[in-house]
């Protein structure tokens, strides 16, 4: 029930109503709805030409006023950079990386006073070409153009500080090598837009990958993980570079690989590079991987082991070396040469030429050829870092050819080819595939014999045999058991062989009773030094240079030396097997 | 009918405020969001910086000097002991000895 003073309530609104709508009808009534037509009209039209006026107002103040300064037209095309991933060696220590950089640009069109620009600008750059920047700035229809790239931040501040208008910075990815020069012709260089071309950052394009980015912008792919150590690497280049100053050489080469898995601890060449600057200097061009040259008697070991292999001679086999070898017009001698007949074991113990030339005649021309190219010396070797160097053959291989090639001469070789061939012969007689890039501990690779575990055993026995009692004396590291192979090759020159000018160099493999590394170490035309006993032979400069390189490295690599008191025992005194390990991310 | 008229256009006037509420929230966490993707950038970068600083230091021939003055070297066969029993309780004594001199 509803109370009477709601009723009365309800019944004055409705009343109201009724009046309201009387009223309405009354306007109704005094404004016809034909008049409100026009009207309405009219202000819809005003309403709308105010509208476009307003549009049209903007337009013509834009057109007037110009471009604000938000919006910079980037029409020409900007290059592109790239992010890549980072380098870092088998321990996850950092090789490479991207940094963020300053990159100046100008925008002609807003530059003031070019000659002031100019100027200032060759204050902080005095490199600057000034001409080609007058050129750039001189075209105001251009809004942009590259100043400098990859600038510093403290560069960066000096050239805002000079406060010129026009001038703008864009934020790019630079490659940074926080080890400098360590690992500098391994790791190649990139160009100005971080893309690789040259070595391990070529590959790192081609095969791992990278991110092609606008502006600074850091890349998510994991890291590339060489098979480096760079402790090995540092040792390595330290050890050629005291080599160099020692015995007065030109320029030295290095190589540290692990003989079963093929992975190379380190890589080195003197004179180095730096992978921040590419390098277009031939004479900085990589020894171990880009250049060939003719080897000399670390080749003896693989005529050897070709005639062990074949089953043509024993390392007791004896050969008549005292007359000198002759051959068409050519004579073969040694220089040291032997008062009576040599045993195989001899012949590679003192390293005789006149020796190894008469096991390669026994075999022939076909068969050292057939072994060569199993032991993947005369095909082009790839690896990561890009095709190593193809060896340079005779283009007729016949009995001088055999003769010469017996003791590495007449075919000319990459180190890096050779050193894997000599893998094969220590490390029990299988393949060996080199690469750059660590390989997982359980990574088995499959085993293709290349020569029979018994001729790896001789050989072992052999280059064990040269440090001990032959040419390689002074590689002999106490408590590594060193077995080595001296070469002391003539280098060619226009018409034959240069006088005195010799790459001497040793092939060592360590320890001999199970060989797990093998350093391979070359002199390039050294000089007769005091330290080198006024000689130049390899048996003086090349085998001690091994011999020191190995000393340092062979904790590093966490082998521990067997003491010559104690033979075989492994002393628990220390655990060189756990180096610092940091990841990089 | 009037009241359906009215009550709509209270709801679009309604729905307007809360459109316009909604898209200047939005607005405002893209705003951070962006603010946020530049301080990781910033710290993505720093790090990047900050890494191959680290490297730097740490590289080889910057440590070797260091090491090498502070007496440090490779380690060699003569540093290993041929009974490692025996040379303990030897470093044991001479510590022992040591620690009475210093006492």
């Amino acid at each position: 029930m509803m109370s009477p003073a709601k009723r009365g309530i309800e019944l004055e609104s409705s009343i109201d109503n009724a009046e309201m709508e009387k009223a309405d009808g009354a306007e109704v009534v005094a404004m016809p709805r034909a008049a409100n037509g026009p009207l309405r009209t009219l202000i819809a039209t005003a309403a709308m030409a105010l509208f476009f006026m307003a549009i049209g107002a903007q337009l013509v103040r834009l057109a007037l006023m110009g471009l604000s300064d938000s919006s910079i037209s980037l029409s020409e095309t900007v290059a592109q950079s790239f992010a890549r991933p980072d380098i870092v060696d088998r321990n996850g220590r950092l090789l490479a990386t991207d940094v963020e950089a300053y990159s100046l640009f100008a925008d002609p069109a807003r530059v003031i006073d070019r000659d002031e620009v100019i100027e200032k600008l060759t204050v902080v750059f005095p490199d600057l070409d000034r001409a080609a920047l007058r050129k750039d700035l001189s075209d105001r229809t251009r809004r942009f153009a590259w100043v400098r790239r990859g600038l510093s931040p403290r560069v960066a501040q000096q050239v805002h500080d000079l406060g010129l208008p026009g001038l703008n910075f864009r934020r790019e990815l630079r490659r940074a090598y926080p080890g400098g020069k360590l690992a500098g012709h391994l790791l190649g260089y990139v160009n100005i837009d971080n893309k690789g071309v040259a070595g391990i950052e070529r590959y790192v394009d081609e095969m791992v990958g990278v991110e092609s980015v606008d502006g600074a912008t850091l890349t998510e792919r994991p890291p590339v993980r060489l098979s480096i150590d760079i402790g090995i690497q540092h040792a390595l280049e330290a050890e050629l570079d005291d080599a160099v100053a020692r015995y007065k050489a030109k320029g030295a080469a290095g190589l540290v690989m692990d003989v079963t898995s093929g992975e190379v601890l380190a890589s080195a060449s003197d004179p180095d590079v730096d992978p921040g600057k590419p390098n277009t200097d031939n004479a900085r061009a990589d020894k171990i991987a880009a250049s060939t040259f003719e080897l000399g008697s670390v080749f003896k070991t693989m005529t050897v082991a070709m005639a062990l292999d074949a089953g043509l001679v024993t390392t007791d086999t004896v050969f008549n070396v005292t007359p000198s070898l002759t051959s068409g017009k050519f004579t073969i001698g040694d220089v040291h040469a032997s008062k009576g007949p040599l045993s195989v074991a001899q012949i590679f113990e003192r390293s005789s030429n006149v020796g190894a030339a008469m096991i390669a005649l026994q075999a022939g021309a076909q068969r050292q050829q057939d072994f060569l190219r199993r032991m993947q010396l005369l095909d082009t070797l790839k690896t990561e870092a890009g095709s190593v160097a193809a060896p340079q053959l005779p283009p007729r291989w016949g009995e001088i050819e055999t003769i010469t090639a017996s003791y590495g001469h007449g075919i000319a070789l990459a180190p890096l080819q050779f050193a894997v061939a000599a893998c094969a012969l220590v490390n029990g007689g299988n393949k060996v595939t080199p690469t750059f890039i660590k390989r997982a501990p359980d990574a088995g690779q499959a085993q293709i014999p290349l020569v029979s575990a018994a001729t790896s055993q001789r050989l072992r026995d052999l280059m064990r045999l040269n440090v001990t009692h032959g040419t390689g004396k002074q590689a002999e590291v106490s408590g590594y058991r060193v077995g080595g192979k001296t070469g002391t090759a003539d280098i060619p020159g226009v018409g034959g062989y240069r006088d005195g000018a010799v790459i001497s160099s040793f092939l060592a493999a360590f320890p001999m009773d199970n060989p797990r590394y093998l350093v391979f170490v070359l002199l390039f035309e050294p000089q007769a030094t005091k330290e080198s006993g006024g000689e130049v032979l390899a048996a003086r400069n090349a085998a001690p240079t091994a011999g020191r390189v190995i000393s340092r490295i062979g904790p590093l690599l966490g082998l521990l030396p067997t003491q010559a008191a104690a033979q075989g025992t492994t002393s628990t005194a220390f655990d060189a097997s756990a180096p610092a390990k940091y990841e990089a991310r | 009918m009037r009241i359906v008229i009215l009550a709509a256009l209270m709801m679009t006037l309604a729905s307007a405020v809360v459109l316009y509420s909604s898209n200047y929230d939005t607005r405002q966490l893209e705003a951070r969001v962006a603010e946020q993707e530049r301080v990781i950038e910033k710290a993505r970068g720093d790090i990047a910086v900050l890494k191959a600083e680290r490297a730097h230091l740490a590289r080889p021939d910057r440590i070797e000097p260091l090491a090498r003055k502070l007496g440090l070297g490779p380690a060699s066969e003569r540093q290993l002991a041929a009974n490692p029993d025996e040379a303990l309780a030897r470093a044991t004594a001479a510590d022992d000895v040591s620690r009475k001199k210093g006492n």
